[in-house]
């Protein structure tokens, strides 16, 4: 397959990683829901403190790292070998969740409508691997999906805390050099670089679980 | 107990100059045997690259332990011991084989190598605990200590992998890997306290490197996997509010049986409540996999919430080792 030309891959990007994109992104929070009813997060500015330690130390970076890898795996056997990690590295059921059933729906959709037979994979390690059957940058995939999880989890906060659209676009744009970081410095590491340190954002998820009233799957 | 390593704060008052221990050489076999321990050795400076001179003396530590089952009881199946490291076997446990870790180097610098395996053959239980905490000293650097542990468990077999706390210094770098292979209805309980440097004599860890990774496998798929990685000034990378929130020690817990989801209501009962200084959570993360995961403000916090975690899935007492 010749790679598309850059406008194209940007749209299919934009078409895969946007809201409309059917693998339910609007019901899961990562944990958010469990701080929005304990109080540790309110606001805008506590909002941005925990999005940008989850994606900087937690879920953003390695699930960047796991894009990456499965977008260069040479086999298909390679590309299982990073799915199960991925799924392995969950620290909570809820995170599996998260993995595996966007994941699927991600498989699912994009085998339908590009054609292709990719067996079903965790979120993160789907989009790599579809961006590279289809030819697209690793660069500006890692960076959009990536994107895609800042503004997602934002939403999530919109819902949950007394955030506005305003205060909430404010949010997305703030996180974006973030995001653009964690891409750099990802995408020149392989997996020996994997490791979270976001042992507070983990136990949140846990204790998700037990949350007696839940809008959020996670 | 509430001063458990500082008692040992007086020999490590100098971390920079660690006991004595073996010298290696570039290939990492041992130049001085078992039979030689604490005596010093000096090697031929042909052995190491030039401008290495600057380079610590390294520690290399090879340990190997099985179990087997004989009847009801589990008895030694093998042992193996080189270098630095040591194996103590304490009068067992009806049932189990206890072995206790020791490291005769008195701790772990840059550029040290410990192997350590640990199998429970079919139908036996071991339980491996370490003597004392591990102290990881100031590394030169680019020359990081590098620990491997290797578990086998066998069908019908139970390991109980249960170290005491590892203490971080400030200078240290550490990566540490764990890999673990279940077959059929295999059980695994690991323990991992981790201390981030010792706070009761206010010591903060600025700048250190520590990576560890843990993959668990059953019939050779992956059923959990962790990745820990705190590099630079740990201090501030705990203090923020989603990591640590200031957390001085934490410890990760994860039982791997088939009957792990019985224990996942007692362990949530017994996490710390919202008005304690010490926070844990706990997860069935998947059919089989139980993950606990603690934060407390010190090491005694931390073992106040893990002793009765441990107790209720030992269905007994943690090994003696960590009461003295």
């Amino acid at each position: 397959m010749t790679a598309p030309d850059p406008h194209s891959a940007a749209l299919t990007l934009a078409q895969w990683l946007s809201p409309a994109f059917p693998i339910g992104a609007f019901s899961y929070s990562h944990g958010l829901e469990y701080l929005t009813s304990t109080g540790v997060v309110g606001d805008a500015d506590s909002f941005l403190e925990w999005a940008r330690q989850i994606l900087q130390h937690g879920a953003g970076r390695n699930d960047t790292l796991l894009l990456a890898a499965a977008y260069r795996a040479a086999s298909d056997a390679a590309l299982a070998e990073i799915d199960a990690l991925a799924a392995a590295l969950a620290a909570s059921r809820e995170r599996v969740v998260e993995l595996e059933d966007q994941g699927r729906a991600f498989v699912d959709t994009v085998n339908a409508v590009w054609r292709l037979d990719l067996p079903p994979l965790t979120y993160p390690v789907a989009v790599g691997a579809t961006a590279a059957r289809c030819d697209l940058p690793i660069d500006l995939t890692a960076r959009m999906y990536l994107h895609a999880l800042a503004t997602s989890i934002t939403s999530a906060a919109m819902r949950l805390a007394p955030i506005g659209q305003i205060a909430g676009q404010r949010c997305i744009l703030a996180l974006r050099s973030i995001c653009d970081d964690v891409c750099a410095q990802a995408l020149a590491a392989d997996l020996d670089a994997l490791g979270s340190s976001v042992f507070l954002g983990d136990i949140a998820s846990m204790a998700h679980e037990t949350q007696y009233s839940r809008m959020f799957r996670t | 107990m509430m001063n458990f390593y500082a008692s040992r704060a007086a020999e490590s008052a100098n971390p920079s100059i660690p006991a004595p221990k073996y010298i290696t050489s570039e290939s990492g076999s041992v130049t001085g045997g078992p039979d030689c321990q604490g005596a010093a050795i000096t090697i031929s400076a042909t052995l190491h690259p030039v401008g290495d001179a600057q380079r610590q003396p390294r520690a290399v530590g090879h340990a190997r332990v099985a179990s087997k089952s004989r009847g009801q009881a589990s008895v030694l199946g093998d042992l193996y011991q080189a270098g630095a490291s040591k194996v103590v076997l304490p009068r067992s446990r009806p049932g189990a084989l206890d072995a206790v870790l020791l490291n005769t180097a008195g701790g772990i610098t840059g550029g040290d190598r410990f192997d350590i395996t640990a199998i429970a053959g079919a139908g036996s239980t071991l339980t491996m605990t370490t003597q004392a905490a591990e102290r990881i000293y100031r590394a030169q650097p680019d020359e990081a200590a590098r620990v491997s542990t290797r578990i086998e468990v066998a069908q019908g077999a139970r390991l109980n992998w249960l170290p005491q706390e590892t203490i971080l210094f400030d200078g240290s770098a550490l990566r540490r890997r764990l890999t673990a292979d279940l077959t059929g209805d295999a059980s695994l309980l690991l323990v991992e306290p981790l201390v981030f440097g010792r706070a009761l004599m206010g010591e903060r860890v600025n700048h250190a490197q520590f990576h560890d990774r843990y993959e668990i496998r059953r019939n050779g798929a992956l059923i959990f996997a962790d990745a820990i990685r705190l590099i630079g000034d740990i201090h501030a990378q705990m203090a923020l509010k989603h990591t640590g929130n200031g957390a001085g020690a934490m410890a990760s817990l994860l039982f791997a049986s088939p009957d792990a989801e019985r224990f996942l209501d007692p362990l949530r009962r017994a996490l710390p409540e919202p008005n304690d200084a010490a926070v844990g959570g706990v997860s069935l993360i998947r059919d089989g996999v139980l993950f606990l995961r603690l934060l407390a403000p010190d090491s005694y916090g931390l073992r106040r919430r893990l002793i009765p975690a441990m107790e209720r899935l030992l269905n007994g007492p943690i090994p003696r080792t960590w009461t003295i």
